[in-house]
């Protein structure tokens, strides 16, 4: 399948004046006639410069431009293509750019300060959420908070929402409404700092937090204490969920409460004690990311003066961490409905929707593969006389074949611990059967108990108000800015 | 309900295990740990099927919550450990709790390996570690598969 375009009249008229076309063997090719209405598009494309009414940023976490690829594919072959030719609903946006994604202390960055940078303007410390560069990670008394994108746009009359697929207290969430020395404070912190549970209940009850979706009931309730979804783990005896309650927040734990919810009062939906499930493991009953976003979409619409929704899919990631791709790309697809859906319900006239990831895992694709080849599976030769692949395994020079995706290091790595402490070992044998389990491991080179992120540049996708801004190489922080000049700046301009 | 494991720190006191059962000689049927629940994380009917019976489970050893244990927990992928995931340690909802006929050689959490032992159905809390389960195996021998 090709590139769709939103051919005009006029792009076609452009086509067919275009004197390139008519002469070259080539410009018969589905190839070229698709490059063309891109062209075309491209041409008469018109930056948008209305004020973003709305912002709906989606996080990725963990996805690079690596990961979005293997999605993508998978996603493709998922609907029956090739995959490679496929194209993920943000892949087709307008306008796009690489990102830099280093901390100010760490070249491999944490999804705190990343998140951080986005929601602030400015890059900040490894492992630590919103405070200035001064901060000590886990020092409690050098915290100096910084002012969030959602407290000036809830200042601005906008309500904000935030949806995880991760605990709503993990760091990606906790970026939009928290600022913290330490990302794993959930449920807990030092005297004089306040857990990023309490954070979110405050930031709620503030009125800058209308709707906050996703796992991580347990740091919301004394531990032991027994609640809809698994028991509270707190050490102190606050009731969070109580509290919330008190203050006349609606709380949901189900799919089916969420899609019954009132929505006239702030909505705090806790799906699971922890993380939600992974899609492909997703019980009926849990939402999905799709259902959340758009919970949260029609909740945000009722503000007439517009909203800030992040979204983060947040359980690619972990997937990653745990060198599984089957998840990683079945959390990644479940993504890209949600986003097909936000788009659905909003206009890019008045509505800026960024998608990024927050940073790149240690994912590497292997080659040469032919085209077709699952994107799970073992690496399978290309073909002569075109076009799917020959179906026979590329060998290595062991021997074995190997899979299209790889780990630089983690739990599936090749050297295996001795009963002497040292590690060694040989790829093992590997039928495509084998591969292609939704379980397997591919994989990896370095031993590790999980594998790590990566500090290459990540993509950014963006359509709608001002997103033409986004372009070339920029660093992280660029996000908050073009999401502030696309609402307040713009807005104040008019 | 929670199924997630409360570790009390160790205090020496007698390890004790539930119902242990005679091993069988006959060939077990063997299954992977998934087998054993469906995504809401009801039972299987092998589960159902098999209880108090002995089986052969393949899955990966968790790195032990104790030294010179019977005990360890048997999951369906490596237990990655994630230092950005949490905290603590996070189990995944699909484990099995495996009581070892004798104490434990450790194998390597990303070692895939084969339980031997007697299915057991139902809630139960390690009155040492404090460690709940919903699905165990006791009576068991383990090895590399």
């Amino acid at each position: 399948m090709f590139r769709r375009t939103l051919t005009s009249s006029l792009a076609v008229a452009l086509c067919a004046s275009t004197a390139i076309a008519q002469d070259l063997p080539q410009a018969g090719s589905d190839y070229f006639t698709a490059a063309q209405g891109v062209l075309a598009e491209r041409v008469n494309a018109q930056p948008n410069t209305n004020v973003a009414k709305n912002v709906i940023l989606f996080v990725v976490d963990g996805m690079g431009i690596n990961t979005n690829f293997g999605i993508r594919v998978f996603d493709g072959q998922q609907k029956g293509m090739l995959g490679e030719e496929h194209n993920l609903p943000h892949d087709l946006y307008p306008n796009s750019a690489i990102i830099k994604t280093f901390n100010i202390n760490a070249q491999t960055p944490d999804s705190a300060p990343t998140a951080g940078a986005m929601n602030t303007g400015v890059k900040q410390v490894f492992n630590t959420i919103n405070m200035a560069d001064t901060v000590i990670h886990d020092d409690c008394s050098t915290e100096a908070p910084l002012t969030l994108l959602s407290e000036m746009l809830s200042e601005a009359g906008k309500s904000v929402g935030v949806v995880s697929t991760a605990r709503i207290t993990h760091a990606t969430g906790a970026a939009v409404y928290a600022k913290t020395a330490n990302r794993n404070w959930e449920n807990n912190a030092p005297e004089g700092c306040v857990d990023i549970a309490t954070q979110l209940v405050d930031q709620m009850e503030a009125g800058v937090v209308d709707i906050a979706l996703g796992g991580g009931a347990r740091s919301f309730a004394p531990e032991g204490t027994e609640i809809e979804v698994g028991a509270g783990n707190r050490p102190d005896d606050v009731n969070l969920i109580e509290r919330a309650s008190e203050m006349g927040a609606e709380l949901v734990y189900t799919a089916e409460q969420l899609a019954a919810a009132d929505m006239s009062a702030p909505v705090l939906g806790l799906f699971t004690a922890s993380d939600m499930n992974y899609e492909h493991d997703r019980p009926e009953g849990e939402p999905s990311i799709a259902d959340m976003t758009a919970a949260a979409i029609e909740k945000l619409q009722a503000n007439e003066d517009g909203f800030y929704l992040m979204v983060e899919p947040g359980r690619v990631d972990h997937a990653s961490h745990g060198g599984n791709a089957h998840r990683t790309f079945t959390d990644g697809v479940a993504f890209a409905e949600a986003l097909a859906l936000a788009d659905e319900m909003t206009d890019d006239e008045d509505t800026l929707i960024i998608v990024t990831g927050d940073h790149e895992h240690a994912i590497v694709f292997n080659g040469y593969c032919g085209r077709g080849t699952p994107i799970t599976g073992l690496c399978m030769d290309v073909a002569s006389g075109q076009v799917e692949h020959s179906g026979e395994p590329v060998l290595a020079a062991d021997g074995k074949p190997y899979t299209v995706v790889g780990f630089g290091n983690g739990a599936g790595s090749v050297l295996v611990e001795q009963e002497d402490g040292t590690y060694s070992g040989e790829r093992p044998e590997l039928t495509q059967e084998e591969a292609m389990d939704p379980d397997y491991l591919q994989q990896a080179l370095i031993p590790a108990s999980s594998e790590s992120h990566s500090p290459v540049d990540v993509g950014l996708w963006a359509k709608g108000p001002w997103a033409h801004l986004f372009g070339g190489t920029m660093d992280q922080e660029m996000i908050f800015h073009v999401m502030h000049h696309a609402t307040l700046e713009a807005e104040a301009a008019e | 309900m929670n199924r997630r494991g409360f570790f009390a720190l160790a205090s020496g006191a007698a390890f004790a295990a539930p119902l242990f059962a005679t091993r069988a000689t006959a060939a077990e049927p063997q299954v992977r740990l998934r087998e054993l629940y469906n995504n809401d994380m009801s039972f299987t009917d092998f589960a159902l099927e098999h209880e108090g019976q002995r089986v052969a489970i393949e899955g990966f050893m968790a790195p032990p919550l104790k030294a010179e244990s019977e005990f360890y927990v048997l999951t369906n992928r490596p237990m990655a450990v994630c230092p950005f995931c949490s905290d603590a340690a996070e189990w995944p909802n699909d484990i099995l709790a495996v009581y070892a006929q004798r104490v434990v050689d450790v194998i390597p959490f990303n070692v895939k390996i084969i339980t031997r032992g007697t299915l057991e159905l139902g809630t139960y809390t390690d009155p040492e570690l404090g460690f709940v389960s919903r699905v165990r195996v006791v009576d068991a021998v383990q090895e590399r598969a």
